[in-house]
């Protein structure tokens, strides 16, 4: 009993890391329709634009957010055009061109980055991966890495902008009206097209930000997108696609049955774990934990 | 037309039948193997993606579980291998099954991703099991004779292809596959049962993918999670479909034909260029969806349907109601 | 559209005639084939042996070829890309094979394509040695045409445990655990094996999937307080393990890995963390070894190294050029010239079953029975640990460059 505090915080931590990946890819899929399979491709790429901006300017990574988020914002803002024409026209099945495309896409990345930055692990160092937070109280021990905790900061900061934007703004009412309903929302005066590019822009920022983060956390490589891609299309699944308020808690619970089942079942069936659940959660609820699913 | 057809058919028939006594190098035979060994496997992908609309990232899972059925019954259970491969196809059909239960009440995205999840959790059992020999993978013993191993790739593909053709372009069966992808509601309100005829067609597409797996276990002699049971078969699978045309017979034939040459005479005569390989292929599809999305051969039957439709203008409305008379 | 597969068929047959014809040719070269994974998961430690490889036969071009019966003649490399995946390695072989014609063949990085490779060179009766696959599985499998110059992982893992046992005060418990792939799972049995025998308690052992985060094993793992922390799997693992046990905050008396912390990368971006770090090896630049062919010492090779690849060679690197070696030496015994028919290459494999001969690298000689048959087992497996961004041997006794450091300093006082 004495580690379930320990389990429990870890989780949570983990948990911060997985709305990270998640949150922006849901938003995506409730307007844009796109399961993107490049999401993990797009945490490489952001790893390595800050392993290589740190190691330019020296700054720490946490600094360097911003610059990354705006950077890769412009690029996202400039591959959507051609997400959209692959969607939209006289097409059979838009919404399995639009999964084929953004795997093209994976594919790509992945080859060009292996060409640019070859096979090996980096890391980016900051000031806050050096420290944790010990607590011992009531003859418990927990420790909190400070990466982490600046991490889940950072996925709440995310989260809170996000419900911002799409609550309380013009630009968010047009992007809820453009998920309910897209024809009506464009007889309304949405610019569909416009509006798109802006949540595409902001998915790939804020992805492209996330590999910074996991960088600092884990590691950084060419071949590093895979496993992040998973997570995402877990989390998202889980919450329901498309059902941003539902992410949080499906990255939560990942986190968590992911570390008590590290530390109190055996290791080697965490992941065969995970699988199991997600594929009981479909079996009794299609939509996600909350059938809100699209 | 359709005489000019069966003709050449016979002819590729006779051809590929008798290719054994003239291409004696044994490479090209095992690449020869390998490319029919993809052809199956794309027209298999193409019968749940394809025809019915369902993404299916799970197909190497059914192609791993052939392998794994003939190299646990054939080693641990000393089943000949005569018997171990339809137990192959058995096994996957069944796992389709159980699979398709919860998944094929899904929409299109929430099946791609289930399928896949699916796949992975199959590759995590397959590596913490013991009876699999987890991450070290199986051998098999070596039967090496590549005429035997030619024939029998060329035959189930043969005879997987033929069945295909009858059930989905002779049949109603096709129709039906394709009334549901179009419109769930509508075939539901013509009588069709959806969930019925979505199980159906997984499991067909299940079958031919567990066999060819088990082929290839006893093909290769070693088989591992990583390159069984990863996420290589799907992908490619996908890849030559969509290049060749979804939802058409030849279509997946033709991807698999172009992109297995390209990948292989790239292999063979650039690797100092492989790391381009990944970037090229990318590419290929990303323009291939682009500007092409109905695939090659799906492209070319549209223009000639075009084409024909200049010269009598009703043909293609007669030809689809002929068509729904049979569906029923 | 149809004159246009036509043009593209007739193109393919072509290349592949064209090639036919070029094999046939009278030569008087060795033909070596190299299957090994230049692209695919395992690109990584396939350049590795590439490298190790292209290096060997740069040297031996370099002094003129191979001496045989006083003519020299050179080697020219023939690579098969083997994408990290068995079916392809298969098919590596047996173009190389039947193709190229090669003389013999360089294996694989991976215990799995190695696997995958040996039946098919059993086939045609072509002698393989690889420079890198270590999995007790390839052995076990008693293939006759295959060896290997590195020794099993079960071999090697058992040294920096001795070497522990020999620390004062040893080491009393220990968690122990391996990524579930072969290399990893094989190492963390054979760390578990070795401390066993060395009455180390082991308070975990666990093998677990690939790519997942260990912290909050490592948590539960903070609370038993181990001495020594063993792990087993490839770079990217051991540095997520290494931050995730900086981040927890908790400093085992000893870590220990196998040969991944040999690699640049590891120093690279862990950077002080890096420091004290133990792992298994059978070679450092450093080590004391008397070549006979090539290279008069390690030191020697790892200067050559540098010069022509810029990154600092690791033991994967030199087994592989020990590989080239080996047949070097073998060939010259039986003097068998290029074009060799298949009574020469049994004869070659004898020879290679006989060799016993002193390299840069070690020395070499194959097992001829038993668990560890045709594998390397002339050599001795030595503890390395990172002092100052350096890999040293720290045991055992008779190979130390540096005394080990012992326990391990505390992340937050370095």
């Amino acid at each position: 009993m004495e580690l379930l505090p320990q389990a429990l915080i870890d989780g949570i931590l983990l948990g911060g890391i997985y709305i990270t990946i998640a949150v922006a890819f849901s938003l995506t899929y409730g307007v844009m329709h796109v399961i993107d399979f490049a999401v993990g491709e797009w945490i490489m790429f952001g790893a390595f634009a800050g392993y290589y901006l740190n190691k330019l300017t020296g700054l720490d990574p946490f600094i360097l957010l911003p610059a990354v988020f705006l950077i890769f914002a412009l690029v996202g803002y400039l591959v959507q055009p051609v997400i959209h024409r692959v969607m939209s026209g006289n097409r059979g099945n838009p919404l399995l061109m639009g999964l084929v495309f953004t795997f093209a896409l994976a594919l790509m990345f992945q080859g060009v980055a292996l060409t640019v930055f070859g096979f090996y692990t980096n890391s980016i160092p900051s000031t806050f991966s050096e420290g944790s937070i010990l607590i011992e109280k009531l003859g418990l021990s927990m420790t909190i890495p400070t990466i982490r905790l600046a991490g889940l900061c950072y996925a709440l900061g995310i989260t809170a902008m996000l419900h911002y934007l799409l609550k309380k703004t013009t630009f968010g009412l047009g992007v809820r009206a453009l998920a309910q309903h897209k024809d009506a929302a464009g007889l309304m005066g949405v610019n569909g097209k416009r509006t798109g590019a802006y949540v595409y822009a902001i998915y790939v920022g804020i992805s492209a930000m996330t590999g910074v983060l996991i960088g600092c956390i884990f590691s950084v490589s060419a071949q590093m997108g895979a496993q992040y891609t998973i997570f995402a299309f877990f989390v998202v699944v889980l919450a329901g696609m498309g059902y941003l308020a539902g992410v949080p808690w499906a990255a939560l619970l990942l986190g968590m049955v992911q570390s008590i089942f590290l530390i109190y079942f055996d290791p080697g069936h965490t992941l065969l774990a995970v699988f199991a659940i997600l594929y009981t959660i479909l079996l009794i609820s299609p939509k996600g934990l909350f059938g809100r699913g699209v | 037309m359709k005489g000019l057809n069966f003709r050449w058919a016979i002819l590729l028939l006779a051809i590929l039948l008798a290719l054994p006594t003239f291409v004696h190098d044994t490479f090209v035979l095992r690449v020869i193997t390998e490319g029919i060994m993809w052809i199956g496997l794309a027209v298999a992908f193409d019968v749940i993606a394809g025809y019915t609309g369902y993404l299916n990232f799970g197909h190497g899972a059914f192609f791993g579980l052939g392998a794994y059925t003939v190299a646990i019954l054939m080693m641990r259970g000393n089943w000949p291998f005569a018997l171990a491969l339809p137990a192959g196809g058995v096994v996957a059909a069944i796992a389709a099954f159980i699979a398709g239960l919860p998944t094929l009440r899904l929409k299109g995205p929430y099946f791609a991703i289930a399928t896949w999840a699916l796949a992975r959790a199959i590759q995590q059992l397959a590596l913490m099991m013991d009876i699999t020999g987890g991450p070290d993978g199986m051998r098999l013993p070596a039967l090496l004779n590549p005429q035997f191993f030619y024939y029998l790739m060329f035959g189930v593909v043969a005879v997987t292809f033929t069945l295909l053709w009858y059930l989905l372009e002779r049949a109603p069966f096709g129709l039906k596959l394709k009334a549901i992808r179009e419109d769930d509601l509508g075939a539901k309100a013509l009588g069709l049962n959806p969930t019925k005829l979505k199980m159906q067609s997984f499991v067909l597409s299940s079958i031919p993918t567990g066999i060819l797996g088990g082929i290839y276990a006893y093909w290769i002699t070693f088989i591992d999670p990583a390159s069984t049971l990863g996420d290589m078969i799907s992908d490619q699978a996908l890849v030559m479909v969509v290049f060749g045309g979804m939802g058409t017979l030849l279509g997946p034939v033709i991807g698999a034909i172009v992109i297995f040459s390209f990948k292989t005479l790239f292999w063979a005569y650039l690797s100092d260029y492989q790391v381009l390989y990944l970037i090229i292929l990318g590419a290929l599809i990303a323009l291939s969806v682009v500007f092409m999305p109905n695939g090659l051969w799906g492209t070319y039957l549209g223009k000639r349907a075009t084409r024909r439709k200049e010269k009598e203008s009703t043909g293609e409305y007669i030809d689809l109601r002929v068509a729904q008379k049979e569906g029923e | 559209m149809k004159s246009r597969i036509r043009t593209a068929l007739a193109v393919i047959a072509s290349t592949l005639l064209a090639t036919a014809a070029y094999a046939e040719e009278a030569r008087n070269f060795f033909k070596v084939g190299v299957v090994t994974e230049l692209s695919g998961d395992l690109a990584t430690g396939g350049n590795v042996t590439k490298r190790g490889y292209d290096l060997w036969a740069q040297e031996v071009n370099a002094k003129g070829g191979i001496d045989i019966k006083g003519k020299k003649y050179q080697v020219k490399l023939f690579y098969a890309d083997a994408q990290s995946n068995p079916a392809a390695g298969a098919s590596a072989a047996e173009r190389l094979i039947t193709q190229e014609k090669v003389d013999f063949i360089l294996g694989p990085y991976s215990s799995g394509v190695t696997l995958a490779v040996a039946p098919i060179t059993e086939k045609y009766k072509i002698p393989m040695i690889t420079g890198s696959a270590e999995s007790p599985l390839i052995w076990t499998n008693k293939f006759y045409y295959t060896f290997g110059t590195v020794p099993p992982v079960n071999f090697t893992g058992a040294a920096p445990i001795k070497t522990l046992s020999e620390m004062k005060p040893a080491p009393k418990t220990a968690v122990i655990l391996g990524t579930n792939d072969t290399f990893s799972k094989a190492t963390a049995e054979a760390f578990k094996a070795a401390a066993e025998a060395a009455k180390i308690k082991i308070l975990k052992f666990n093998i677990v999937p690939a790519g997942q985060d260990l912290t909050p094993l490592l948590s539960a793992v903070r609370g038993m307080k181990p001495d020594l922390i063993a792990f087993g799997g490839h770079d990217e693992e051991l540095i997520k393990l290494v931050k995730a046990l900086r981040q927890i905050n908790y400093t085992p008396k000893a870590l220990l890995m196998h040969y991944g912390v040999t690699e640049p990368a590891f120093i690279q971006s862990l950077g002080k963390d890096a420091e004290q770090v133990l792992g298994a090896s059978v070679w450092t630049a450093a080590v004391q070894t008397k070549g006979k062919i090539l290279w008069p010492n390690a030191a020697s090779y790892a200067v050559a190294a540098e010069k022509a690849f810029k990154t600092p060679a690791d033991y994967t690197q030199a087994g592989s050029s020990a590989a080239g070696i080996a047949f070097q030496a073998a060939l010259q015994k039986i003097g068998a010239t290029p074009g060799m028919s298949e009574d020469q290459r049994k004869k070659l494999v004898k020879a290679l079953e006989e060799i016993d001969v002193e390299t840069f690298y070690g020395k070499i000689k194959f097992a001829t029975s038993g668990q560890y048959y045709h594998a390397n087992v002339g050599m001795t497996p030595l503890t390395i640990q990172i002092q100052n961004g350096k890999v040293v041997a720290v045991g055992p006794v008779k190979n130390q460059e540096a005394k080990p450091q012992y326990p391990m300093k505390e992340w937050k006082n370095r």
